[in-house]
């Protein structure tokens, strides 16, 4: 099976059960089914343990699904590949290799020649912001910086499919927002000689909202809802005000829990609720 | 920042240190004066015993130890002190890995490593000296029984720490089995492993004593071992002297190789470990 092209990613009736210690048998994805197309920037937002960081890990190929088929490319993922590069949530930077060599390492994994992939890894650490830190032990960064590393490592080793699992969810507010300049600024750069998909976790509504063309909606395992994020880029805080960025805001609200659902339309409002009270 | 202090640290002196041994010589001393040289000889004697005996030992030649000095002594014990802790090092640290990723080897080995561990060096040494003779070899193997069970356990431990994600990070970027081996399971746990070796070492020396007490040919054991039969007190202080000075210059200097060779870790400044 093929798949059609323009296509990146294809989840067929994908599950995923775990044994949990007390023996009982926890769902982690029901038969999810969904397409992302090549390039694009999809966000999966949901409430913790809803199976956003299980498809991850399923995608990365560090964890087989319990059933069903996930393609990537043209390819059933089965196990690890350079293609699909992997930003984690916890600091994942090696810190017994100097910066440099952290960015250079996928390269020099795959063969590239030392001096070609030290040119890579020090353009990719000067697009991030930290071709002044190249010979430092990740230990003397910060968290920001350490984030930075991985995000440059992932463009550096020039995965198609980039997976970001809650990247910079430890971060403070300016740091995040930053990196959400830097990550969109490599994407678009580098999306123009070949499409660079993202798959981006996060719990942070405004977060998916500035980031992200589709954003899925999971819970409990299951796909709740599919957004389609059409305001133009760059988007900045006044992008956050336009009428439909305002309601989709209030739909992830309200799958996250954080307001209530109006009963027939949907679409939700605390405003509409407050002048209904 | 932090860089620069550390590389001051390791050349760095304590003069905390020194005063500590400065007490010690004076406490020595002030006993000296109570105690019959028999019993303690003062610190000046010991001194000129040891520049007496460092390269020829008159004395020992009426024990049956002809032509021998402290120094081609300690330079033997020295060389078994090596080769028992690298061979030790080296058995024991591969163990622990493998014994860390496969749960049955595991399981069939822990047991077996630990219950060694326990014997006491006095209870085996016997056993290697009808088996292995009062060569060199005895006396080796012995050492490297304890160091290889120090170096399985801490080994074992770094790698059961190590974080997961390292490993899954270097997959998704493409690494190799072999490469997660050389490039993440042993750098990764380098700090801890060296730690262990640097106790293993400190260890070791007394073991090669005890090993050579106990049934050898040369070494500085030997010499204690033939000098406690004559009662020569000085003689046996040089000689410990010697041996606890060795020690003492050879934790330093794989202090500074392990400084060295760990600087992207926290835990590889001087006096952090």
């Amino acid at each position: 099976m093929r798949l059609e092209n323009g296509i990146a990613i294809k989840a067929s009736q994908l599950s995923q059960s775990f044994r949990r210690a007390d023996g009982q048998l926890v769902d982690a994805l029901s038969s999810v089914n969904f397409e992302v197309l090549k390039g694009q920037f999809v966000c999966l937002i949901g409430p913790s343990g809803c199976g956003k960081t299980t498809l991850l890990q399923i995608i990365a190929g560090l964890l087989l699904p319990s059933s069903g088929i996930l393609e990537v490319g043209n390819q059933v993922v089965t196990r690890p590949s350079p293609e699909r590069g992997m930003v984690f949530q916890k600091d994942s930077v090696f810190p017994w290799m100097r910066v440099i060599n952290n960015v250079e390492y996928g390269l020099a994994c795959r063969g590239v020649g030392s001096g070609e992939r030290r040119a890579i890894a020090e353009h990719y650490l000067e697009r991030v912001g930290l071709a002044h830190v190249a010979r430092a032990w990740p230990r003397e960064l910060s968290g920001g910086m350490l984030k930075r590393v991985a995000v440059a490592t992932v463009f550096a080793n020039g995965a198609s499919v980039l997976l970001l699992d809650e990247p910079f969810g430890a971060l403070d507010y300016v740091t995040k927002r930053h990196l959400h300049n830097v990550l969109l600024t490599l994407w678009a750069e580098t999306g123009r000689n070949k499409p660079r998909t993202v798959l981006f976790v996060t719990h942070d509504v405004d977060e998916a909202l500035i980031l992200a063309d589709r954003i899925l909606v999971f819970h409990t395992g299951r796909i709740v809802d599919d957004l389609a994020l059409v305001a133009p880029r760059p988007r900045t805080t006044d992008t956050l005000l336009m009428p439909q960025m305002v309601q989709n805001k209030h739909l992830l609200l309200a799958h996250l829990g954080l307001e209530t659902k109006q009963a027939g339309t949907g679409a939700t409002s605390s405003i509409v609720r407050a002048a209904n009270d | 920042m932090g860089r620069k202090s550390r590389r001051r640290g390791i050349l760095r002196i304590d003069p905390v240190g020194i005063f500590g041994v400065f007490l010690l010589i004076m406490i020595w001393q002030a006993l000296t004066l109570a105690l019959p040289p028999s019993s303690l000889p003062t610190p000046s004697s010991v001194v000129a015993r040891i520049g007496r005996d460092f390269i020829r030992a008159e004395e020992l030649s009426f024990y049956g130890l002809a032509d021998t000095g402290l120094l081609n002594s300690m330079i033997y014990t020295a060389t078994n002190v090596m080769i028992a802790v690298a061979l030790g090092s080296l058995v024991g640290t591969i163990a622990g890995f493998v014994t860390a990723r496969f749960h049955n080897v595991r399981a069939i080995l822990d047991p077996i490593v630990m219950t060694m561990g326990t014997i006491p060096i006095l209870v085996l040494a016997p056993f290697f000296l009808i088996w292995f003779g009062v060569e060199r070899m005895s006396a080796v193997l012995l050492v490297v029984l304890y160091v290889a069970v120090i170096l399985y356990i801490f080994a074992q431990r770094a790698a059961d720490n190590l974080d997961p994600v390292y490993e899954e990070y270097a997959y998704t970027l493409g690494a190799s089995s072999k490469r997660i081996v050389w490039d993440i399971l042993i750098p990764g746990t380098v700090p801890q492993v060296l730690g262990g070796i640097r106790i293993a070492l400190a260890g070791a020396w007394g073991l090669e004593a005890i090993a050579e007490l106990l049934g050898a040919q040369y070494g500085i054991g030997k010499i204690i071992q033939v000098l406690a039969g004559a009662t020569d007190v000085q003689g046996i202080f040089a000689a410990l002297i010697v041996l606890g000075l060795v020690a003492v210059i050879s934790d330093g200097l794989a202090a500074l190789v392990f400084a060295h060779v760990a600087a992207w870790s926290a835990a590889a400044r001087p006096g952090g470990n």
